[in-house]
């Protein structure tokens, strides 16, 4: 395999974590533009382990998400009180002020970057993707998911219910903070140099662009986005300078034409009853 | 010596301000946020700037720039906010964030990504205060803000389109049952917030930064945290949250680090959406 498809490869595994992250936090209706935050703290944590403490990758990585995850619970408490775009703006100020904590501290190099991290291999990101679609797959048909479903449509009356909505909303925090972590430290082992602008806003909000376009009703969604929209820049290159300009473009007139993104609930229905029909069972 | 950093803070926050007026006037209106606002203003500032390149005087520069930025924001509107008016709000901010990414490489493509600096069109004097130093660019940059800042605030409070851009932002059905145009206010609140940032963008580009593709980001997010701490739909307030944003960042380069400003201020963005989301002139009733 090309070195060239195999960065490609490698950068569209991590950009599908990045959306699974988001997806997590939004199944309760939460949007966060700050998970290029989560995935700093994974990336430089994991990278200053196994560089200066000689710690072998996995367990790094592990470290460094659970780092991630434990921010985003402290995130996940205040983001409670807000909703809507006060949720993406205080957000969003978070991963700003992750970013600009890293541009300035020294132990993991400051303004001059990180140099050193290496180790990511194809089978290790996909390994990592298949693990939290199987987590994402498990939780549908779970108990729990249908009770994060509940929350998303309307939280006074799963709270109602004798849901714990407050639990359930920092939970996912939690656990879209921990994948972003681990999809940092994945990307600075992947680099082998990470500075903090690697970090920036457009990271958290390319994260969202895979969500909202692949489709924010199943997990699916984040799954194809992530897909496409990786490999749509690279198919752009013909494009030369300008592919970017065309990729926003493109974008937009998406938003325009299909705002309910790629894959919706319906389509993955229709494909489990066409699989089912092709393998001769019917599905539900 | 503290004045100087006072004033110094002041000029830079009255740029500040002017990107806060137009993030403010269009969340007021629609409850929306354009996040390529920051875009906006920085292809005022190129707009300005190539301009001043082939000798333009300043005020023709700064007159270029307002109309450029007003139709690009109308632009924006018409392409990422008025289709989707029915969506969930994740819509157009995620259009707005693409129209951003689009403008950056637009920009590079035009002006190339190499910071530019601002000719020097005018003569620059000095003003000496006691011990206070003034240069006459410092002076142009307070009036025009101040100018533009007061002009919105009498416009929107004391004229018949003022009116109907405040009856939309309380009730855009009832407004359009009354007979007003909401398709026109909304029209018109996107040029006026775009005109302001696109001003803010020469006025910026003619002391404080060089001009590059990607300036916008980090200049629409202090935007943004100017309209917060400001008070959310309050035009006084945006105002001035810009101007106590300027103060902080100059204040900090002084007596504090420079590296941490940022650090600073989105700290303080964080805690005031978290802590007192009404911001510090904004009216107790949560929007959400």
């Amino acid at each position: 395999m090309s070195v060239y498809l195999e960065g490609v490869l490698a950068l569209m595994g991590i950009n599908i974590l990045m959306a699974l992250s988001v997806y997590a936090i939004l199944t309760t209706d939460q949007l966060s533009l700050g998970n290029a935050g989560f995935m700093a703290i994974g990336a430089y944590t994991s990278a200053y382990l196994t560089v200066k403490a000689g710690f072998p990758l996995m367990p790094a990585l592990l470290i460094g998400a659970a780092l991630a995850s434990l921010l985003g619970l402290l995130i996940g408490i205040p983001a409670l009180r807000l909703k809507g775009i006060y949720l993406v703006m205080a957000t969003c100020a978070f991963g700003e002020m992750v970013r600009t904590f890293f541009l300035n501290f020294e132990p993991t190099g400051g303004a001059y970057g990180f140099r050193g991290p290496f180790g990511t291999t194809l089978p290790l990101v996909y390994g990592w993707v298949l693990f939290f679609i199987v987590v994402f797959w498990l939780l549908d048909r779970s108990r729990l998911g249908a009770s994060l479903n509940a929350v998303r449509d309307d939280p006074e009356v799963a709270s109602s219910l004798g849901l714990n909505v407050t639990a359930l909303k920092i939970g996912v925090f939690w656990l879209g903070a921990f994948i972003a972590g681990v999809a940092g430290g994945l990307y600075a082992h992947h680099m082998f140099y990470i500075e903090s602008s690697n970090f920036n806003f457009l990271v958290s909000a390319m994260a969202i662009l895979f969500v909202i376009l692949g489709g924010m009703q199943t997990f699916w969604g984040p799954v194809v986005g992530g897909i496409i929209f990786s490999v749509l820049p690279e198919l752009l290159r013909f494009l030369k300078d300008w592919r970017l300009f065309f990729f926003g473009a493109a974008l937009v007139l998406m938003m325009i034409f299909r705002p309910s993104g790629i894959m919706t609930r319906q389509m993955v229905r229709d494909a489990g009853t066409w699989i089912g029909g092709v393998f001769g069972k019917t599905r539900r | 010596m503290f004045v100087q950093q006072l004033i110094n803070g002041l000029m830079l926050g009255s740029t500040y301000s002017l990107i806060a007026l137009g993030y403010t006037l269009v969340l007021g209106l629609l409850e929306m946020l354009n996040i390529a606002h920051g875009d906006v203003f920085m292809f005022g500032a190129f707009l300005g700037l190539t301009l001043a390149m082939f000798g333009a005087p300043l005020y023709v520069a700064v007159i270029a720039a307002l109309l450029g930025a007003g139709i690009l924001s109308v632009i924006i509107e018409r392409s990422c906010f008025r289709p989707l008016r029915k969506a969930h709000f994740l819509g157009p901010l995620l259009s707005t964030i693409a129209f951003g990414i689009l403008l950056q490489n637009l920009a590079t493509q035009i002006w190339g990504s190499e910071p530019l600096r601002y000719p020097q069109t005018t003569e620059i004097a000095q003003f000496r205060l006691g011990p206070v130093q003034i240069s006459s660019i410092q002076v142009i940059i307070l009036a025009t803000s101040l100018l533009l800042m007061m002009g919105i605030d009498l416009f929107a409070r004391k004229t018949r389109m003022g009116r109907a851009m405040r009856a939309t932002s309380e009730n855009q059905i009832n407004a359009s049952l009354l007979g007003i145009d909401v398709n026109r206010v909304i029209t018109f609140t996107f040029f006026a917030s775009g005109a302001l940032a696109g001003v803010a963008g020469v006025l910026t580009a003619l002391v404080y930064l060089q001009i590059t593709p990607f300036i916008g980001i980090r200049q629409g997010l202090i935007g943004m945290v100017a309209m917060v701490i400001g008070g959310l739909g309050n035009l006084r307030g945006a105002m001035i949250g810009g101007i106590m944003i300027g103060i902080i960042e100059v204040m900090n380069d002084a007596y504090l680090t420079a590296s941490y400003r940022d650090m600073i201020i989105f700290g303080l963005f964080f805690a005031f959406l978290v802590f007192k989301p009404e911001g510090l002139f904004g009216t107790t009733e949560r929007r959400a």
